[in-house]
């Protein structure tokens, strides 16, 4: 095992319109990569050209050190000599044949001997908790249980590479968070690399090594989940990664490790973070980001407009000025409606 | 609506009597001209001389002729269907699946078998195929032989012809199946590791193979029903069949032993229309839309991309173009057999038409039957499907079955009904034109309450409940709402009713008398006549009127409907 997926300069067009605009990125052996972004960014088609679903317009595609599609030197391998296992959004479990079937399906095309068959049919339904239902038709069975069939037919033929299509977005909020521990587990267990594309940015952050965000054809920003929560290199990221506030506002002064801001409502406060923005930018902020107290001199003033207590924590909606902001507290203490309180900021991303 | 109390409120009570009259007034008329003829044959054929008896079909089965025509029949049926189950799944495949070029007008020119009466077809061929045809004589010329190797009036012929007619049919139902087919099933076959031909062998096929099967039933009773081809083809040969027997018999006439053949043709018709409903079911499990409008790749053909797309050529002209330009030129040429120059066409078989006295009036018949039949079908239809689609009327679901039934019924079938039970005292229609009229109705009934029934099924109720907010009674919501947004849905099937009306032959050909000539009956006596001239005269003008109705169908119905 140990193969990777390199995209180099990615161009797909349908028509004139650019479906992926020139994307680049490299998942490693044995790398649990995800591709997020709204819908209509492009996902899918990325992820079908890796397939060899769909042709490229520009750019080339390596797998392990194969080249799969190359533009320029006119090379297009077929699906079916990639190697790759895929699972649909909708599964795609044929209907006409039986669990077994399904998932032996790919084993037989490529002349395993009938006995291996059983064999791996067995282990890889014991591995998805399918014994049992061999002998079902997928009209027989769940949501979920057609689901692991899916995985189970992609897995069957242990390739080095699996690609997901939003194969949780069918499922209900309970399966779905099952099932999110059940793959990244086989992952750990097989070893194989996994490109997951989904707009689920809790099931990219969760499950990712490394996420890269896609908007309109292009990827944005590339990293560790953590990282990119911490340090959104766009407004845009910020808001699709997380509950950020966002407000406008006025640098008037910074020194090497802070920077002192204007809010509209007129008050100022310091935040501990170095800029080189001038003048007018937005500041987001993470509502746990943010710290509420009934007096003291840090941050700025506001007035709390409502208080929802969550179990966990408390979800705030304070205001200053003119914007409200959402602010999520683990203080003991709960404040009521209309209460001055003094709101410190922790972590904060300016933007121009 | 009902007022808060749950009471109905008196325009919602007349409403509701107003539906009622108008369910009661149509169910009376079912009753009439479709239950009561129909059983009118099942009870006949068992009655012989003075009582219940099973002699009409000892008749049947002792006479080696009566005999042998239903085997025919059902041999001859399912030889063609299977033809056309190879040739319309092959097709589709082809077309909708494979990279050839041209799709779109292969698609088109395949599909036009289906708007071509078969009986006009089956002339066509004779004058391509026959022993003085424009290919056979090519063929004599080319080789220097004196004869062909083929002989178009045999049981061969039949097969071919009728096959020629039926696999649209099984394309049709096909290319459905696969257009609706989530693409995802082929791709997820791919990613598996099987290729392209692979894939179509364990998961295209398989997939659409009810709809395969269901589209062979079909071909299989269309085949059984046929007259035309097997009357023009066989009477000739001296092979019978069912239909064409049951013609004889009426010529003798033999009634009760006509009656013993239809019901059998009825019950060998219905069992397969039985099955084929099975199967349309089975493949409705199969068939999901993912919702993505992801095309899998054409399969790409490579080196017999070429060759494949000739072939499919060849089977789209001899479909359709070169029948029809047959048609046309045997109509122009100054005499049958005269040499293709230009100075050897002429008009004057077209005025001959125009000026024969029989011509004009079968014209007119027949253009007079169909605006009725288009007419009351569609109008009924359309109370129907009201009455059980939006209205949800239990009582209207009965009357949609009934209507429908009559397609499960040969024409044949129908027009034996039509005799039974409008040759007597107190209502006598045969002889007149009428009868026709009444054979008419049972035969377009269910057409008309399907697509009037597919029409309604596309209006949200919430448009009538609208209407009725706004405090528009039940008729004016009618008036007001539904009719202008069905209407196009409707002129559609009224035309798709009028045109096979139009040119209708195998129950006119049993129904007609002296004076109330259709124009199919005229075309038929003309080729059975050996004036092959004037019937192909005829039969061009019908075509031309087909392929105009055809054109104004697309039109209205957006491209939705067509023959
Ligand atoms: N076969 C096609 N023909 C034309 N346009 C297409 C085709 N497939 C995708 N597109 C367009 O390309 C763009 C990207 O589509 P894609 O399916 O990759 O989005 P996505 O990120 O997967 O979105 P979603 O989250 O909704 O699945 C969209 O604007 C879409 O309309
Ligand atoms: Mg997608």
């Amino acid at each position: 095992m140990g193969i990777g997926i390199e995209v180099v300069g990615l161009f797909k067009y349908f028509g004139s319109v650019a479906a992926v605009n020139d994307i680049s990125f490299s998942v490693k052996e044995q790398e649990f990569y995800s591709l997020l972004g709204p819908s209509g960014c492009g996902k899918t088609t990325t992820l079908r050209c890796i397939a060899g679903l769909e042709q490229p317009s520009k750019g080339s595609i390596k797998i392990g050190d194969r080249v799969m599609s190359s533009a320029s030197e006119g090379i297009c391998i077929p699906p079916e000599k990639r190697g790759i296992g895929m699972v649909f959004q909708n599964y795609a479990v044929w209907p006409h044949m039986n669990v077994e079937q399904n998932i032996s399906y790919p084993l037989r095309i490529t002349k395993v001997p009938s006995e291996k068959v059983r064999d791996r049919v067995n282990e890889v339904m014991d591995m998805l908790k399918l014994t049992g239902l061999g002998k079902r038709f997928p009209s027989e069975l769940s949501g979920g249980q057609q689901q692991r069939v899916a995985l189970g037919r992609a897995l069957s033929i242990k390739p080095a590479i699996m690609l997901l299509d939003e194969p949780l977005s069918n499922l209900d909020a309970k399966l779905r968070e099952q099932m999110r521990f059940e793959l990244k587990d086989l992952q750990r267990n097989t070893g194989i690399a996994i490109l997951y594309v989904t707009h689920d940015q809790v099931e990219a952050m969760a499950m990712s090594d490394r996420v890269a965000i896609m908007k309109d054809g292009v990827i944005i920003q590339e990293g560790k989940p953590l990282d990119i929560y911490k340090n959104p290199k766009e407004k845009f990221v910020a808001d699709f990664i997380g509950t950020t506030n966002f407000i406008e506002c006025d640098v008037i002064g910074s020194s090497a490790s802070s920077t002192d801001i204007r809010l509209e409502s007129g008050s100022t406060f310091t935040v501990p973070e170095a800029t080189d923005i001038r003048g007018r930018c937005t500041l987001a902020l993470r509502p746990e980001d943010i710290e509420l107290s009934a007096e003291g001199t840090d941050g700025f003033e506001a007035e709390v407009e409502v208080g929802i207590f969550l179990g966990n924590v408390i979800d705030y909606r304070i205001k200053i000025g003119n914007s409200k902001l959402r602010v999520q507290s683990t203080v003991a203490t709960m404040f009521r409606p209309g209460d001055k309180v003094r709101a410190k900021v922790g972590r904060v991303v300016l933007f121009n | 609506m009902s007022s808060p109390n749950g009471k109905l409120t008196a325009r919602e009570s007349n409403a509701l009597d107003m539906r009622y009259v108008f369910l009661a007034l149509t169910g009376a008329l079912f009753v009439g001209i479709i239950v009561y003829p129909l059983y009118h044959v099942l009870a006949k054929s068992f009655v012989s001389g003075s009582g219940l008896s099973l002699a009409n079909y000892v008749k049947v089965f002792s006479n080696p002729t009566n005999f042998k025509a239903l085997w025919n029949s059902i041999w001859m049926s399912a030889t063609t269907s299977v033809i056309a189950m190879v040739a319309g799944t092959s097709l589709a495949l082809f077309v909708i699946r494979t990279d050839i070029p041209c799709k779109n007008l292969l698609r088109i020119m395949l599909l036009m078998p289906y708007a071509i009466p078969p009986f006009i077809g089956a002339i066509a061929w004779t004058q391509l195929f026959g022993p003085a045809g424009y290919i056979s004589k090519a063929y004599i010329n080319l080789f220097g032989s004196y004869d062909v190797p083929w002989n178009i009036y045999s049981t061969g012929g039949i097969v071919l012809v009728m096959a020629m007619y039926q696999f649209p049919v099984v394309f049709i139902t096909v290319s459905g199946a696969l257009g609706r087919l989530d693409p995802s099933f082929e791709e997820a076959s791919r990613m598996s590791g099987a290729n392209a031909f692979k894939t179509m062998r364990d998961v295209t096929i398989p997939l659409v193979m009810p709809s395969i099967m269901a589209g062979t039933l079909l071909a299989f009773v269309g085949a059984i029903s046929n007259f035309g081809i097997p009357a023009l083809l066989g009477f000739r040969a001296r092979f019978y069949v069912l239909t064409t027997r049951i013609y004889s018999a009426l010529a003798i006439p033999d009634m009760p032993l006509a009656t013993a053949m239809a019901v059998l043709l009825a019950i060998t018709a219905g069992a397969a229309l039985f099955v084929q409903i099975k199967f349309e079911k089975g493949q409705s499990r199969y068939t999901v839309i993912s919702g993505k409008s992801v095309r899998p790749q054409t399969i790409s053909l490579g080196k017999w991309r070429m060759p494949i797309f000739f072939m499919v050529v060849a089977v789209s002209l001899f479909a359709s173009i070169v029948p029809m330009a047959s048609m046309l030129l045997t109509s122009v040429l100054k005499y049958w057999g005269a040499p293709i120059k230009l100075s050897n066409l002429t008009l004057k078989h077209f005025s001959y038409v125009f000026n024969l006295e029989m011509a004009r009036r079968a014209l007119k018949n027949s253009f007079i039957l169909a605006v009725l039949a288009a007419t009351v079908t569609m109008a009924l239809g359309a109370v129907v499907s009201y009455m059980s689609v939006k209205a949800k009327m239990k009582a209207a679901v009965v009357l949609d079955i009934v209507g429908t039934f009559p397609y499960a019924v040969p024409c044949t079938v129908i027009a034996i009904a039509m005799i039974l039970a409008w040759s007597k005292p107190p209502i006598m229609l045969y002889g007149t034109l009428w009868i026709m009229l009444a054979a008419y109705l049972v035969r377009y009934m269910p057409f008309s309450i399907r697509t009037t029934r597919a029409t309604l099924q596309q209006i949200h109720s919430s448009l009538e409940e609208a209407a009725r907010m706004s405090g528009a009674g039940w008729l004016q919501t009618m008036r007001h709402i539904v009719v202008p947004l069905i209407k196009p849905g409707l002129i559609a099937g009224w035309i798709l009713v009028f045109m096979p009306a139009f040119r209708e032959l195998t129950m006119s050909v049993l129904l007609w008398s002296q004076g109330n000539e259709t124009i199919g009956v005229v075309i038929y006596n003309m080729q059975d006549a050996g004036n092959t001239q004037i019937a192909a005269a005829i039969s061009s003008i019908v075509l031309l009127l087909i392929l105009v109705g055809n054109v104004i169908v697309r039109k209205v119905s957006k491209g939705q409907v067509g023959l």
